[in-house]
């Protein structure tokens, strides 16, 4: 079986930064896979590549996605091909509501119905985001702003997730309780790759796992092994 | 009295309003300012001349293709002259300096195009004037009003209700985000462009039949729609509107209680003072730099 997402050889150039320096990558339909790696090892470069948000001057070698070759797409084609991305730092439309900014989540579809359901999902998922519909979503907190990304991001019932960060400059129980959510979303069947600093809580969630360094994967296993790894565990598990 | 300065202060504030609104499209869409709205309300007059008294097209049909034509071009200008330069990462100061380019092109095709005498627009209604009790005024000046305003009535609607609208504000607000939720964000400027464009085309069409058409009908007025979008708050739509009516107003008033010497005065003094006491303008549109 061919996989969901595949980076093969991938590159990637800001000029003349080599930010990413050749790497393979992939995941499988229904997976939850994790990138770690310490800061600008090339992880938001990687991701916002995939997804078609950077310039695709920069991009060297082949990214695949659901059986058609994508590195050279702009961003919405991607996204109406069924890849979501939930952005570093959240990114929600400040000066809309709650709700218009789930609406803006469905803004490629037409099927009336099928949008009323998963705002239900959505709903049922943070209900939070329910009590603060009206909302303008600037003045949300910054887990219910992760809430409302993650949840914008359903809301274009996608095949796949990308997720970068979920767990930037939350407190640590509202970090259990967003990944709790991204396990759950995996469950009903949405492939997930993300991205995390918080490398201890990304190998207790993910199947599989890859770790960069300075532009490179150096390591890939389960994350079982993973964590079991002694230079893992150096590095990233605090001893 | 009181009544006949109502009306024109009316009359030149939904003017400035309609442009106003279309700086604030622009500033919100693409972080810019552009000098262009003035003189595409010049063009969109000639437009409206040439349409509507030599083609003879009813005045409604010659409007709504002024008003398509000049979204056509505002588009046509983001594509052909702003994206590119943005695409090379031009700073915004030399993308503002191109757009006064294009506002002399514009200016100066207009001149060679339809001369440089002032044009009378031909009255649209068959009467002349309106009576109510002893106060008489132009229909022009009436449907100047009411179309402005049901304009920006209609652009409130269209950006704030439709899913159009909401996802070009949301391109406006973070591009990014709003590419990855699938919105063509390059379109959706392109729009905003276009937008600001057709709303200064109509301004154009509604001031023409009162103030005659000629090559600078736009260069002062499209000054004070920008003079306008600062004091209601650049950035704000409903500080455009509110903008333009306030300025036409205490101009009006303030030139026929004070002098008339001051007409011009008025508009870049309150500026100013805006600028320097309230940047924020009147709907508190973030100015300062956090
Ligand atoms: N727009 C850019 N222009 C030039 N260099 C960039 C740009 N964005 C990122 N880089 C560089 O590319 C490298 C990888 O950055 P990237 O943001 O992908 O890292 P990261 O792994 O996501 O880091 P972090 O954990 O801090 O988010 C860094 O050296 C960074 O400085
Ligand atoms: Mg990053």
């Amino acid at each position: 079986m061919a996989a969901m997402l595949e980076l093969k050889n991938f590159e990637y150039y800001y000029g003349n930064i080599h930010a990413v320096k050749g790497i393979d990558l992939y995941v499988n339909e229904g997976e939850m896979v994790t990138l770690i790696g310490a800061n600008g090892a090339g992880k938001t470069t990687t991701l916002q590549t995939i997804s078609g948000l950077t310039s695709p001057r920069g991009v060297r070698g082949e990214i695949w996605f659901d059986g058609k070759r994508i590195d050279k797409k702009k961003g919405n084609k991607i996204t109406a091909m069924g890849l979501l991305h939930v952005l570093e730092g959240r990114h929600v439309f400040p000066q809309l509501t709650v709700e218009e900014n789930l609406k803006m989540g469905s803004y490629l579809r037409r099927d009336g119905e099928g949008i009323k359901k998963d705002f239900q999902k959505v709903y049922d998922l943070f209900p939070r985001l329910l009590e603060r519909k009206t909302q303008a979503a600037g003045t949300l907190s910054g887990g219910e702003q992760q809430m409302l990304a993650i949840g914008r991001a359903m809301m274009a019932a996608p095949k796949m997730i990308v997720l970068d960060e979920p767990s930037l400059g939350l407190a640590p129980i509202v970090v259990k309780g967003i990944f709790e959510a991204i396990k759950e979303i995996n469950k009903r069947g949405t492939t997930i790759l993300f991205v995390e600093q918080n490398s201890k809580i990304a190998l207790a969630t993910a199947d599989r796992g890859y770790v960069m360094q300075t532009g490179e994967i150096v390591l890939t296993d389960s994350c079982a092994n993973l964590a079991a790894n002694e230079e893992v565990k150096k590095a990233y598990l605090g001893g | 009295m009181f009544f006949t300065l109502l009306i024109s202060g009316l009359v030149i504030g939904s003017i400035y309003g309609l442009i106003a609104l279309g700086y604030s499209m622009i500033y919100k869409s693409s972080g810019l300012l552009s000098f262009m709205q003035g003189d595409i309300m010049t063009l969109g007059a000639f437009l409206g001349i040439t349409f509507y008294s030599y083609a003879g097209l009813p005045f409604p049909v010659a409007l709504l293709l002024v008003v398509l034509i000049s979204i056509a071009l505002g588009f046509a200008i983001e594509k052909g002259v702003i994206r590119p330069l943005l695409n090379k990462n031009t700073m915004a100061i030399y993308i503002v300096l191109a757009t006064i380019a294009v506002s002399y092109i514009v200016q100066n095709g207009s001149m060679l195009v339809w001369g440089t005498i002032t044009l009378n627009f031909p009255s649209i209604f068959g009467i002349s004037t309106i009576k109510v009790g002893n106060i008489s005024f132009q229909p022009e000046a009436l449907m100047c009003i009411v179309v402005g305003f049901f304009c920006m009535f209609l652009l409130q609607i269209f950006m704030n209700k439709t899913r159009i609208g909401t996802s070009m504000r949301a391109a406006s607000m973070d591009a990014m985000a709003a590419e990855s939720c699938g919105i063509d964000v390059s379109l959706s400027t392109g729009l905003s462009w276009g937008l600001s464009a057709g709303l200064a085309a109509i301004a154009g069409m509604l001031i023409g039949p009162i103030y005659g058409v000629y090559t600078t009908l736009g260069a002062t007025i499209g000054r004070k729609g920008f003079s306008s979008a600062v004091i209601g708050g650049y950035g704000n739509m409903y500080g455009a509107i509110v903008g333009g009516i306030l300025l036409g107003l205490v101009e009006t008033f303030g030139t026929s209680y004070v002098s008339s010497t001051y007409r011009n005065l008025i508009a870049y003094v309150l500026l100013l003072i805006f600028l320097l006491l309230k940047p924020t303008g009147i709907f508190n549109e973030k100015a300062i730099r956090s």
